[in-house]
């Protein structure tokens, strides 16, 4: 407990919240008003911006939670398996807000919401594979057993990630792989990608100190009652 | 020495499932039957013209199949679960990748006595020319049970401890497979409209790359899966 609360540093996540913060509001900023207009969609373009930065972060998502699971399975120490669910979480949000701007941006370019392009596809089932896991985790009430479960799940999931990654080269689909663009957009776009995987990594590191502080929280918990289970065992008559 | 070992391992492992069942059926004939309904119930809602039909008819014969197969990776270990023998099993001196191999070729013996019964019934209800070309399709299947037994082995493996084990385990290992459903229907599909050309190769690529890819990480996890 002692050692969770003391990696438990306030100002040092309030003063890099502060910073993400900034980041995120000024890549926003630059999205809308840097960024110059494109000819053909207009201004429903600047949704690539978002997608762009949300899609990598579900992918980065999965592989952390994959490769975190792997640890897990290797060294058998619980705050892995808290690191590959909290990435997992951040990620499988990450995916959902990937399908709702790809949904609004195919609905413009494509007129349509949905399409069965591969890459759309691949990234559908991701999603799926990200929630069966949770599933599956949220029915085990053993936190080793639920590690153990869901960190070989997250490793067979993480399988996935190359074709998703790959779907558009394999299968000549006709969701755009690295289209012609401005200078301009391309440095948007990095500052979009690069302060939202900022945003992505401190939220995933906030939720990795809950697990473990829930986890320590529920051990003090069993420790006390194991302390006072004599003198309950008194008071309980026989 | 060894090899020789754990092919005689690996061969009474399947043994044993194959004279259970054949003893006391009590998978095959379930998946059967749910196969068997699926088609029935999927080939009446093919009344469209030939060409049509043609491009539907993989996609929907191999969610029969793959639906139906659910139940034998279902019932893969919660067999020995049931009647106490997981412990022995477990405790068997052999790797955990060739228990998992064995409980993989037995799936896979399963689905392919599935696909004997159920291909021809669906050809004959749907009247799709699937059986034009079997080697071809013989490939699909065969490629396209190899990774959807690999990933139901594990995840069989892991869900035949919990609560609801039936209900999970549909809600895992569909979303697992979707590259192989997706990779049999398409390389069906193309099959049936006469097109084994670049794009059939590369399903049938991304099939072959997904059971080796399946094959291999569920020999590698499987030891985590039957420490329990």
């Amino acid at each position: 407990m002692s050692t969770v609360l003391s990696q438990h540093r306030p100002t040092v996540m309030k003063a890099a919240g502060i910073v993400i913060a900034s980041l995120v509001l000024a890549s926003t900023w630059a999205i809308f008003f840097v960024a110059p207009t494109e000819v053909t969609m207009g201004d429903v373009q600047r949704i690539i911006y978002f997608h762009v930065s949300v899609a990598w972060c579900g992918l980065a998502g999965c592989l952390a939670m994959g490769c975190c699971a792997a640890m897990f399975l290797a060294r058998r120490r619980l705050t892995w398996d808290h690191w590959s669910q909290a990435a997992g979480e951040v990620g499988w949000l990450c995916a959902t807000l990937t399908l709702l701007t790809g949904s609004a941006w195919a609905h413009e370019a494509w007129g349509t919401w949905w399409t069965w392009e591969p890459r759309l596809t691949s990234s559908l089932v991701l999603w799926i594979i990200y929630a069966g896991i949770f599933l599956v985790r949220s029915s085990i009430e053993d936190p080793q057993s639920r590690a153990r479960i869901g960190g070989v799940l997250a490793v067979v999931g993480m399988a996935d990630v190359p074709l998703v990654f790959m779907a558009t080269r394999w299968f000549r689909g006709v969701h755009p792989v690295s289209p012609e663009m401005d200078p301009v957009m391309k440095w948007v776009l990095l500052a979009s990608v690069v302060s939202f995987t900022a945003l992505f990594t401190y939220l995933t590191v906030l939720r990795r100190r809950q697990l473990d502080l829930s986890e320590s929280i529920a051990q003090r918990e069993m420790s006390a009652w194991s302390a006072d289970a004599p003198a309950l065992r008194r008071l309980v008559p026989h | 020495m060894q090899a020789r070992e754990t092919a005689n391992s690996l061969w009474w492992l399947i043994h044993k499932d194959l004279i259970r069942e054949v003893r006391t059926p009590q998978v095959w004939p379930g998946m059967m039957l749910l196969g068997l309904v699926l088609v029935f119930l999927l080939a009446t809602q093919l009344d469209l013209p030939l060409e049509q039909k043609g491009r539907v008819a993989g996609g929907l014969l191999w969610l029969a199949i793959f639906f139906a197969g659910t139940i034998a990776c279902d019932r893969s270990f919660s067999s020995e679960r049931d009647a106490g023998c997981w412990l022995t099993l477990s405790l068997y001196p052999i790797p955990p990748s060739v228990l998992f191999l064995a409980k993989l070729i037995v799936n896979f013996i399963a689905l392919v006595a599935l696909e004997i019964v159920l291909i021809p019934l669906f050809v004959a209800l749907s009247d799709v020319s699937l059986a034009s070309r079997p080697g071809p399709l013989i490939l699909i299947a065969a490629l396209g049970n190899v990774g959807f037994a690999a990933v139901g082995t594990v995840v069989s493996g892991l869900t035949c401890g919990l609560r609801h084990r039936g209900g999970l385990l549909a809600l895992i290992l569909l979303p697992l497979v979707i590259p192989v459903i997706f990779g049999t229907a398409e390389a069906t599909r193309l099959l049936v409209m006469g097109q084994t050309d670049l794009q059939w190769g590369r399903w049938i690529q991304l099939l072959a790359v997904f059971a080796f890819v399946f094959t291999v990480i569920g020999a590698l996890v499987f030891e985590f899966v039957v420490e329990d």
